[in-house]
């Protein structure tokens, strides 16, 4: 038995979104129970379902250096302090 | 909700900082750390809601060749599938917490070392009583899966309860489009159907559970978003009336409709029918769990066919 993680995506709507996981003996069943637990009633037009081993993990750690990167942010506070600077002496 | 993960606020074993971490809505993912208590209190919960979907199944699928009809007979193998698959996805979410396999959590259940919810430890004695199941069961459940989804605090679970919760509105639906044929029925049709009203209210009612105590964990925990007497109080208020007005008897001497409060108030309840199923000492419990044994046992041979064939792709 491999565990596998469900996709699905309605159509013309969302992105590939979890639905959740299941146990089977081999992909071509792990197909048939993805469709049968979590698209019973339609709830997506296309499904990908992948075994939980081959997904790639980043823990962390490797994903710790984008967390604090402010110059890739710009909330347009100093943005309207300026304008309204501006403003003021205009 | 909040957006910090467990994680930012570092030692599991800080229990009054991860209670504070899930009042203010965090979310707890299997990968997290998390304190001992709530990975043992939150398993438990999953194990419980898992066993008694799975008992329930089983018992609605008795049902399918005595179901009156064709087009009753295809709803009750919907609902038996959507019972069976609700089990399947409850089992795998709580044996990626890592407490037990879903394996052991089965050899329990069948071994009567497991506990269900009360409602699966009595027998079903006609049509009527199923169709009393679909209706007041099914609403009760529903009305105590909405209160956990409310909160969830458990990832996995709370996606998984928005598509089981969604299910059981089916199930009511449909419980109460029989009822109504029962309801409009001839005399023997309404006699039937009282006479499993009377076997079912009160084992509906205890679903909810005595009262909560104050410091419930799973309400600290933030699994359950109200008190169990909360929730009972809603189903009272609501199929109380719902059945007197389709001109049954509730089998309650004492309840009575208070016209200046507009509530209908309950007698006192016997707790001891529930204590006895809470032991696997209900009235059908033996029979109930010799069967879901005695099928486990008789579809070895898939499983061990699954295995095999598992063994040869790998
Ligand atoms: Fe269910
Ligand atoms: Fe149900």
């Amino acid at each position: 038995m491999r565990t596998y993680e469900v996709f699905l995506k309605r159509e013309g709507k969302d992105e590939f979104r979890h639905a959740g996981s299941l146990d089977a003996a081999t992909p071509e069943l792990a197909l048939v129970l993805a469709r049968e637990n979590y698209a019973r009633r339609a709830e997506g037009r296309l499904m990908w379902v992948v075994d939980r081993a081959d997904i790639l993990t980043a823990d962390e750690s490797f994903l710790a250096p984008n967390v604090d990167r402010p110059h890739r942010h710009n909330d347009g506070a100093l943005v309207a302090a300026r304008r309204r600077a501006q403003r003021e002496s205009s | 909700m909040s957006t910090r993960t467990w994680h930012d606020l570092g030692d599991p074993g800080d229990l009054d900082g991860f209670v504070a971490f899930l009042a203010e809505g965090g979310i707890v993912e299997p990968g997290d750390p998390m304190p001992d208590e709530y990975r043992r209190e939150v398993f438990r919960f999953i194990e419980l809601h898992a066993n008694s979907e799975l008992m329930g199944g089983l018992t609605e699928r008795d049902w399918i060749p005595k179901a009156p009809g064709l087009r009753r007979k295809m709803a009750i193998i919907a609902k038996t599938q959507d019972e069976i698959g609700h089990a399947h996805l409850l089992y795998m979410v709580a044996s990626d917490m890592g407490v037990k396999t879903r394996d052991q959590m089965l050899t329990d259940l069948f071994a009567g070392r497991s506990r269900f919810h009360n409602v699966f430890h009595y027998a079903a004695v006609t049509w009527a009583d199923q169709v009393a199941i679909a209706y007041l069961v099914d609403a009760a459940a529903l009305i105590s899966q909405q209160a956990v989804l409310k909160v969830c605090s458990y990832g996995p679970y709370r996606r998984i309860l928005k598509r089981i919760v969604a299910e059981e509105g089916f199930h009511m639906r449909h419980g109460e489009e029989m009822l109504l044929t029962f309801a409009e029925g001839t005399e023997i049709q309404r006699r039937m159907f009282q006479e499993a009203l009377d076997r079912w209210w009160l084992p509906a009612l205890q679903l909810f559970g005595p009262d909560s105590k104050p410091d419930d964990e799973l309400i600290t925990f933030r699994i359950k978003s109200e008190p169990n007497e909360v929730l009972r109080d809603r189903w009272v208020q609501k199929y109380a009336p719902l059945l007197t007005g389709y001109g049954f008897t509730v089998p309650d001497p004492d309840l009575r409709h208070d016209p200046d409060t507009g509530r209908w108030e309950i007698g006192e309840i016997d707790w001891s029918h529930l204590k006895a199923t809470l032991a696997n000492a209900g009235p059908d419990s033996a029979r109930r769990i010799g069967d879901a044994a005695r099928h486990w046992a008789d579809t070895a041979w898939v499983r061990d066919a699954l295995e095999r064939t598992s063994a040869r792709a790998a």
